[in-house]
């Protein structure tokens, strides 16, 4: 479980830094094979950077559908909660849990359906070849305009992700049941003007607005906020 | 017909306080498999195809860029320097924190993000210097909404996303509307610091100028890069957002050497985790405008508007005022995403320009971003300040105030956003 944990947050860490490279050295190849340095123009122009933008384009879907799962477990995701987050604390739960499920349930049948999706655009042709059986009236699927990667591959992102998406929302689910919290980001404190502050404690989209749930604990963290008591409390 | 229950389904699923992007996709699964034909297998396909393009890919870039320069130094550089050319004036600290939010909304294209990379700083030091809590914190909310409106701004990339308009011409077009705002909360701060007499700085001198310049250069440089590398044609905008994540990341660790290389694994991490966030909604909402567009939706709102006489000034006071309310439950990413695809044909039927359009939609937002119960500044500066909400909320109306004059001003004066993109020919 760790494993996983790790292996999806190295995972959108390095495609978030490689897509930039990408771009970066694309561009940079483009500007400087206009400049005319004797052997080394000619090294550049031999490279081809047409397939950067393909690249990127996929890294970053990959990233968007890890990086989607990796978001329920930090609680990033933004809802209209202002009418939950008024409801009185067990009431809430109850949608809180509605929500999750919810979000397993999308999650789920977007995973069912572009994992039928895949295998229909060529993993069932690859998966038999690769076994030797014969191929009867199973299409080989298509390939990406520039890179020439198999499209089955590059859309395998729908599948992998949603079904990591709504493993991570059950995961959520049980432990918002046995525990009564939901991940949060608890903003420390933020020191005064001083030379080595960095502005991080306060992570915007991971606060406890009303564009996240309120779980059962953030009561006993906020005790000012009166709302979600069902009226004023003397 | 069918619009009514899109929009009911749509409407319950989101106040149960699913994920937006959770709730838009429901509704058009629902909707797909209760009353139409459609194969669901087009649904899982369109997830990905959604956001193929390569004029999104800004917005994680623009993230990344964001944090670094966040964490990096370099807003505290630009305070500094913005301190050093408006501290002596009246308002002191409070204008500088508008002016150094100016600055910083010129190379990120968050609001949130503003805030706390300039909030985090300077709220502190302002209490420090004497302005009373709520002061501080009115100034910094509002000024830090700027940074949506002043290039580069993730928004006005959704917006484009949702309707093709061209990037850079907004861009353009987010200059003088930004500027101006800067200026009028600038003139209210400096008003209210007059006439309940705040602490102002010594003047500083000119050498003393001259090295906060020098310092902030390198931050400074970066607005060059972005709006001279779009303009010049140089760099396509996603490039350019390529371009100054690199560079920022290039401050922050060689010439600052403020981040080191585990903050940086960090900051890639959370730019990732957030720009992952946004992307998903874009995808379910790319899904559910195909929807709308195949059951003719925008087309019948449009022929309805039309029929019944309205004008452009009644459709734009509508738009304003159902921005405004939506500024109420939701961030402005989902906002623009939602209702851009359905309200913009109708714009384009009463000769709205879209540049303008768009800029109408991104001060909205910004209104938004500054009241409860969902301003996420408003949150982003509670977490700094530590104040309450009902009290922070008292302590931005003044300047939200004058920001709503203001949108009434973007709003029926098109030239003030369309003037400058058209002058340097890009629309």
């Amino acid at each position: 479980m760790k494993l996983l944990d790790h292996l999806e947050e190295w995972l959108i860490t390095f495609l978030m830094a490689a897509a930039t490279t990408i771009i970066f050295a694309s561009v940079v190849h483009r500007y400087l094979s206009g400049v005319s340095i004797p052997g080394l123009q000619d090294w550049l122009l031999s490279l081809n950077f047409g397939w950067a933008q393909e690249l990127c384009i996929i890294m970053f879907v990959w990233m968007a559908k890890f990086g989607a799962a990796y978001g329920v477990r930090t609680g990033i995701h933004v809802g209209v909660d202002v009418l939950i987050n008024r409801m009185t604390g067990r009431t809430r739960a109850k949608f809180v849990v509605f929500g999750l499920l919810a979000g397993a349930l999308f999650t789920g049948i977007v995973g069912t359906l572009g994992a039928h999706f895949v295998w229909e655009n060529g993993f069932h042709y690859a998966l038999y070849t690769a076994l030797g059986k014969d191929l009867v009236d199973i299409p080989e699927g298509p390939t990406t305009p520039d890179l020439e990667w198999p499209t089955w591959i590059v859309y395998s992102a729908i599948p992998l992700g949603s079904s990591l998406m709504c493993f991570r929302f059950l995961q959520v689910t049980v432990s918002f049941i046995r525990t009564g919290e939901l991940p949060h980001h608890d903003h420390g404190h933020v020191d005064g003007i001083d030379e080595t502050t960095i502005a991080e404690e306060v992570n915007a989209f991971q606060m406890e607005d009303n564009l996240h749930p309120h779980d059962l604990t953030y009561r006993k963290r906020h005790p000012e906020d009166s709302s979600g008591q069902g009226g004023k409390q003397s | 017909m069918n619009a009514s229950i899109i929009f009911i389904i749509l409407l319950v699923l989101m106040l149960t306080g699913m994920p937006i992007s959770i709730s838009l996709g429901l509704t058009v699964l629902s909707f797909l498999f209760m009353f139409t034909q459609v194969p669901l297998e087009s649904v899982a396909l369109k997830l990905f195809t959604g956001i193929e393009k390569f004029e999104i890919m800004a917005i994680p870039f623009f993230i990344l860029a964001g944090n670094f320069l966040t964490h990096g130094g370099v807003a505290r550089r630009m305070i500094k320097f913005a301190t050093s050319m408006v501290g002596h004036w009246y308002g002191g600290l409070g204008l500088a924190g508008v002016l150094a939010c100016a600055l910083f909304a010129a190379v990120s294209g968050s609001s949130p993000a503003t805030v706390v990379a300039i909030g985090s700083i300077l709220m502190p030091a302002m209490v420090k210097a004497g302005f009373p809590n709520k002061f501080g914190a009115g100034v910094i909310t509002t000024s830090g909404a700027l940074g949506i409106l002043i290039p580069p701004s993730i928004v006005m990339v959704m917006y484009s996303v949702a309707t093709n308009t061209s990037v850079g011409a907004l861009f353009m077009a987010g200059v003088i509307p930004g500027i101006g705002l800067a200026m009028v909360l600038g003139g209210v701060t400096w008003y209210r610091a007059r006439k309940f007499d705040y602490p102002r700085m010594q003047k500083a001198t000119f050498g003393e100028r001259w090295k906060a310049f020098r310092e902030s250069v390198w931050g400074l440089l970066l607005i060059v890069v972005v709006m001279g590398g779009i303009y010049s044609g140089m760099f396509t905008p996603t490039e350019a957002a390529a371009m100054s994540a690199v560079y920022a990341f290039f401050v922050a660790v060689f010439v600052y050497k403020d981040l080191s290389m585990k903050d940086v694994a960090r900051v890639l991490l959370n730019s990732a985790n957030m720009s992952a966030m946004l992307l998903y909604i874009i995808t379910n909402a790319v899904l559910f405008s195909f929807i709308m567009t195949n059951e003719n939706i925008p087309q019948a709102l449009a022929d309805w508007m039309l029929g019944h006489g309205l004008g452009m000034i009644a459709f734009l006071l509508a738009v304003n005022i159902i921005l405004l309310l939506a500024g109420n439950f939701m961030e402005p990413s989902s906002i623009v995403l939602i209702f851009a695809p359905i309200l913009f044909p109708v714009a384009m039927k009463l000769g709205i320009d879209p540049v303008h359009f768009g800029i109408l939609m991104v001060v909205n937002m910004e209104v938004g971003m500054c009241h409860p119960p969902v301003g996420l500044n408003l949150y982003v500066a509670s977490g700094i300040t530590k104040m309450g909400i009902t009290e922070l909320t008292v302590a931005v109306w003044p300047w939200l105030l004058s920001m709503l004059a203001f949108l009434v001003v973007v709003t029926y004066v098109p030239i003030l956003s369309t003037w400058l993109p058209k002058t340097l020919g890009m629309m």
